[in-house]
């Protein structure tokens, strides 16, 4: 069916294919990204389990976990979001849904090939920029840009004055995280060596989170939260704060990463008093949604979407917290290379950023396939699956990574932290799987609704009807 | 409206993201460029080749195209006595040189200056085949250790050099880095103990000269293992090594490493191709099984770890860690 | 547009220009969306410059700086001494000698011993390098950082002094570290930016009649 619309006329498309196929196949990596992430906590936790060839080995899959999760779930659960919400927040129609199909058809394509190869051993070995630079290639010219330019032509082609806030992050973000791909990825497309390399490396894997991964979720939310609830945005002015101090503090802090390593001094300083001033942007972003709800709380128990995305703005403040102070001098000499930063990373990337997503998902979908949700009781236990497997996660890696803090500093032998992480590392495997299996749910409850929702009548909305028979 | 106008906010988007990046990526560059090489910044990038990864030389990111280091203790054209052991990297004819060697700039006030006058880096063409090595020379009062085409200033041949030598003192060192690489040892280990805190355990940390000409770094951000970059200090024992990598419970009972007996094949080949030094192939479920009895108590010892091939995967892994690690 | 100076820290807009905008805000809906004209509320107002204030404040360099050479001198200096060498065991001659410098030590130098610990092994290979320095080396211990069993020039760029007839730069982290100084610029011209743009709306008592908020 894609392929036949691939090549259909543009105006035989019907209105949110584009939305339909990327929510469908952002939903499917997320279980594959899932899945394989519980693979490896597994390996973690049991070493000896399956073995014996190098397609199962850690180190050959660990990476796959991460840019399946990245590139196949965030980034297209993006593109989905996009494709429906500039258009509607424009009072236009998307500039063009065959691009849009074009481009979630090659960066199908191109991702399954990359981690294939990646799976394969076949990689560039720069952490957050595995894959090798020809299918770097593929990723900044068959997925960022044609998003890039659809996104840029539905908003150019806006039926208001005025730029939602949304749009405003869509269309920004999406160019400067084009730029910080290529310039992430110039170490292997010129050679470049060193000291330069690694802190490319870092400049890239942190500009992805500070200007793709996290400011795009918020973006999401000043959609989904004003959308559902019926309240205006609490304030356009606080929108400001937000956009603006999210490209000035968060493209800065890049060398917190490397703190240890002898990057110059300066360069570290400068980072870690702009990594304190991203709490700045999550102020904002945190106070501007939450004061939108005012008056609709109840939402936040009886609406699935608003569940989602509430949790995810609520997760956002630790996860600032975590982020503004983790970083400097004065705690990173503790915490630096410790299961506390991945929690960290998952509380960004599963916590805060993933639960904004998918209520865009859950909404986008049944706004474009007209169709209500299968099963609201499946909803439901999706959200408790991926709250509780994440709080499991979470919490064990944090106490995980303290423990690995407190062996750094006083001079453990590395096998006792080994011991003592054990059953903290198995803790990690029940949390992942855990989400895994709220995910395959949500696989299952999504197709269902394709096949068999309740059709919705023309001008009204799923999540008004959600209590209806 | 004014301010809500594209065009004033896509100036205004530019001119941030401009401040931005001026201030982290084009600022800090004159501080990169201005590290000088050490001696292990050289010995990392001529052992390791043009780069590691995937690279035209060596798209299955097998370990192709890498030069071989060769532990030298006598002179390959006089015969003298050379003591201690020098380090000789040997670039057979077509693989590609380190980036120093294309881009002398990069190796640093002095040692660009020592190694192209003295060292006459410049005369080297890589489909010759070429012998580097590292000499101590003074620049401007200052010591410094540059490189040396030791085909053009000594004589010493690709031939020459790898003949008057056993295989004992070839060191896979670019092969085994580019398997640190593929099989994601640096999801675990780290090869960055830090500044602050760590190194009492794990050794110094890396100094600024240290990454010329190093591609990847692979520094590694989450360590769930320990810190290797001076694990051959640690522990200098290769057959603790091809134990632990055969599988890391024989040696240390609750570690949580994979088993890499898989790199027991050679180069580029699958573990269905492992064989051991004495080129029978290794029977891997009769090993499972000796060894489950082993665990179950029912064996008092396990089963011996065979000898790897000359050629194995393992062993040029070996060479890199017991060669760089240290 | 319209601007007007005489209240900036009220409204950067005439009224006519504020006008428009609020009727504009009413009129226009995206996509069923539209937004208020609040302000941010005034806690949060402080919680931000406390956020300015401590993003200054922790990244001052007290907390987790390198271990300088002269941290280790008196270590140096008492190594040697009639009592040390009485004692056998490397570990308890490097804890008399903890307790010895770390006693007659001010609070600065008593929380970088805290944190860097050192072996007597380590003292071993530092102590000819601090030695030399000592008697001799071109700068002074306190431009070297121990790292590992080795002493090192720090990476810190300082003030000018003159030192045997050369201007060098001091490796101390200056109180203007340039990383420190680039910030101050940078962030007073985002504060300056964000309360032109932010002023040039209309001002948050005229709000938008766009029903519950």
């Amino acid at each position: 069916m894609l392929l036949k619309l691939l090549f259909a006329k543009n105006e035989d498309i019907p209105v949110g294919s584009a939305t339909i196929f990327f929510g469908y196949s952002s939903i499917f990596w997320f279980v594959v990204g899932t899945g394989l992430g519980s693979f490896n906590a597994a390996k973690l936790a049991f070493p000896d389990w399956v073995t014996g060839t190098e397609l199962f080995a850690f180190g050959h899959m660990r990476q796959v976990h991460v840019l399946a999760v990245i590139l196949g779930w965030i980034s297209m659960a993006f593109a989905m979001t996009m494709m429906y919400m500039t258009p509607s927040l424009g009072n236009t129609k998307l500039w063009s849904e065959k691009l849009g199909l074009w481009n979630v058809f090659l960066w199908n394509i191109g991702l399954s090939l990359g981690l294939l190869l990646l799976w394969m051993g076949i990689t560039s070995g720069r952490e957050y920029s595995d894959l090798i630079w020809p299918i770097d290639l593929v990723v900044i010219f068959g997925v960022l840009l044609p998003l890039g330019i659809n996104v840029w032509m539905t908003i150019a082609h806006r039926k208001t004055q005025g730029i939602y806030i949304t749009n405003w992050f869509f269309g920004s973000m999406i160019f400067l995280t084009i730029i910080t791909v290529t310039i992430g990825q110039s170490p292997e497309l010129f050679n470049l060596t060193g000291l330069t390399e690694a802190y490319l490396t870092f400049w890239h894997a942190h500009n992805l989170l500070g200007l793709w991964i996290t400011p795009v979720a918020a973006a999401i939310a000043y959609y989904t939260i004003p959308k559902i609830t019926g309240n205006p945005l609490y304030s356009h002015r606080i929108g400001h704060l937000h956009f603006w101090s999210i490209i000035a503090f968060y493209s800065t802090p890049a060398s917190h990463h490397l703190m240890s390593a002898p990057l110059p001094e300066w360069l570290k300083s400068f980072a870690s008093v702009e990594g304190v001033l991203i709490l700045i942007p999550a102020v904002a972003f945190i106070a501007n949604i939450l004061l939108t709800m005012k008056g609709k709380w109840s939402l936040f128990v009886e609406n699935v979407e608003i569940k989602f995305s509430v949790t995810g703005v609520l997760l956002a403040i630790p996860l600032n917290m975590q982020g503004g102070f983790q970083q400097t001098r004065a705690i990173n000499w503790y915490v630096h290379g410790t299961g506390w930063i991945v929690a960290h990373a998952h509380l960004a990337l599963l916590g805060m950023s993933t639960f904004l997503e998918i209520a865009a998902v859950y909404f986008g979908l049944q706004a474009m396939l007209r169709r209500k949700l299968y099963s609201l009781a499946l909803a439901n236990l999706h959200y408790w699956f991926v709250i509780v497997g994440f709080c499991i996660y979470w919490i064990s890696m944090t106490i995980a990574g303290l423990i690995q803090g407190a062996g750094k500093i006083y001079e453990v032998p590395y096998i006792d932290v080994v011991i003592a992480e054990h059953p903290y590392m198995i803790a990690r495997w029940i949390g992942g799987t855990m989400v895994f299996t709220g995910n395959t749910i949500w696989l299952y409850n999504m197709w269902m609704t394709a096949r068999e929702g309740t059709i919705i009548p023309d001008g009204r909305y799923a999540h008004e009807m959600a209590y209806e028979r | 409206m004014g301010f809500r106008q594209h065009k004033f906010g896509s100036a205004g988007i530019g001119l941030m993201m401009g401040f931005s990046m001026s201030i982290t990526l084009f600022f800090p560059s004159f501080d990169f460029r201005s590290g000088v090489s050490t001696w292990v910044g050289l010995d990392k990038q001529l052992s390791a080749g043009r780069l590691i990864g995937f690279s035209y030389e060596d798209p299955l990111v097998r370990g192709d195209g890498k030069p071989v280091t060769v532990i030298l203790d006598k002179d390959p054209s006089t015969g003298a006595a050379i003591d201690p052991p020098i380090r000789a990297y040997v670039y057979k004819p077509g693989t590609p040189f380190s980036p120093g060697i294309n881009h002398t700039d990069q190796l640093g006030l002095g040692v660009e200056e020592l190694s192209v006058n003295v060292g006459k880096i410049n005369d080297a063409k890589p489909g010759d085949g070429i012998v580097f090595t590292i000499v101590k020379g003074e620049f401007n009062g200052e010591e410094l250790d540059y490189v040396e085409n030791a085909t053009a200033v000594r004589g010493w041949t690709v031939d020459k050099v790898l003949s008057s030598v056993g295989d004992d003192a070839k060191r896979f060192v670019g092969a085994g880095k580019t398997i640190y690489i593929t099989e994601g040892c640096w999801w675990c280990h780290t090869l960055l103990p830090e500044e602050t805190q760590d190194w009492q355990y794990f050794g110094t940390p890396p100094y600024l000269g240290d990454f010329n000409g190093e591609m990847p770094t692979a520094f590694g951000s989450d360590r769930k293992a320990p810190d290797i970059l001076h694990v051959a200090s640690r522990n200098s024992s290769r057959e603790w090594m091809y134990m632990h990598f055969f599988n890391p419970r024989l040696v240390q009972p609750n570690s949580i490493m994979p088993r890499f007996d898989y790199l027991w094949a050679p180069i580029g080949k699958g573990p269905s191709d492992a064989r051991d030094a004495s080129g029978a192939s290794i029977d891997f479920p009769k090993w499972r099984a000796e060894y489950m009895t082993y665990l179950k108590g029912d064996s008092i010892y396990p089963p011996d770890v065979p000898e790897p091939a000359a050629d194995s995967q393992v062993r040029a892994l070996v060479d890199w860690i017991m060669t760089s690690l240290r | 547009m319209g601007w007007k100076f005489d209240q900036p820290l009220y409204c950067l807009s005439d009224d006519k220009e504020q006008k428009e905008m609020i009727e504009h805000w009413e009129k226009e809906k995206h996509g069923g969306l539209s937004e208020g004209n609040n302000r941010l509320p005034m806690p949060l107002v402080l919680i931000m410059a406390l956020i300015i204030l401590t993003a200054f404040m922790i990244t001052m360099p007290i907390w987790g700086q390198r271990p300088t050479a002269d941290n280790f001198k008196e270590f140096v200096a008492n190594m040697n001494s009639p009592e040390v060498q009485q004692i056998a065991d490397p570990e308890k001659k490097i804890e008399y000698l903890y307790n010895l410098v770390y006693s007659g030590a001010d609070s600065r130098l008593q929380g970088a011993l805290e944190r860097h610990p050192i072996t007597w092994d380590d003292l071993l290979n530092i102590a000819p390098g601090i030695r030399e320095i000592q008697n001799g080396g071109l700068y002074p211990l306190s431009w070297y950082n121990v790292i590992g069993d080795r002493i090192v020039l720090a990476n810190f760029e300082g003030n000018y002094v003159e030192i045997g007839g050369k201007l060098v730069r001091e490796r101390l982290q200056p109180w203007w570290d340039k990383g420190y100084t680039i910030d101050v610029f940078y962030v007073t011209y985002f504060i300056i930016t964000m309360i032109i743009v932010i002023k040039q709306l209309p001002h948050f008592t005229r709000k938008p009649d766009i029903g519950r908020i």
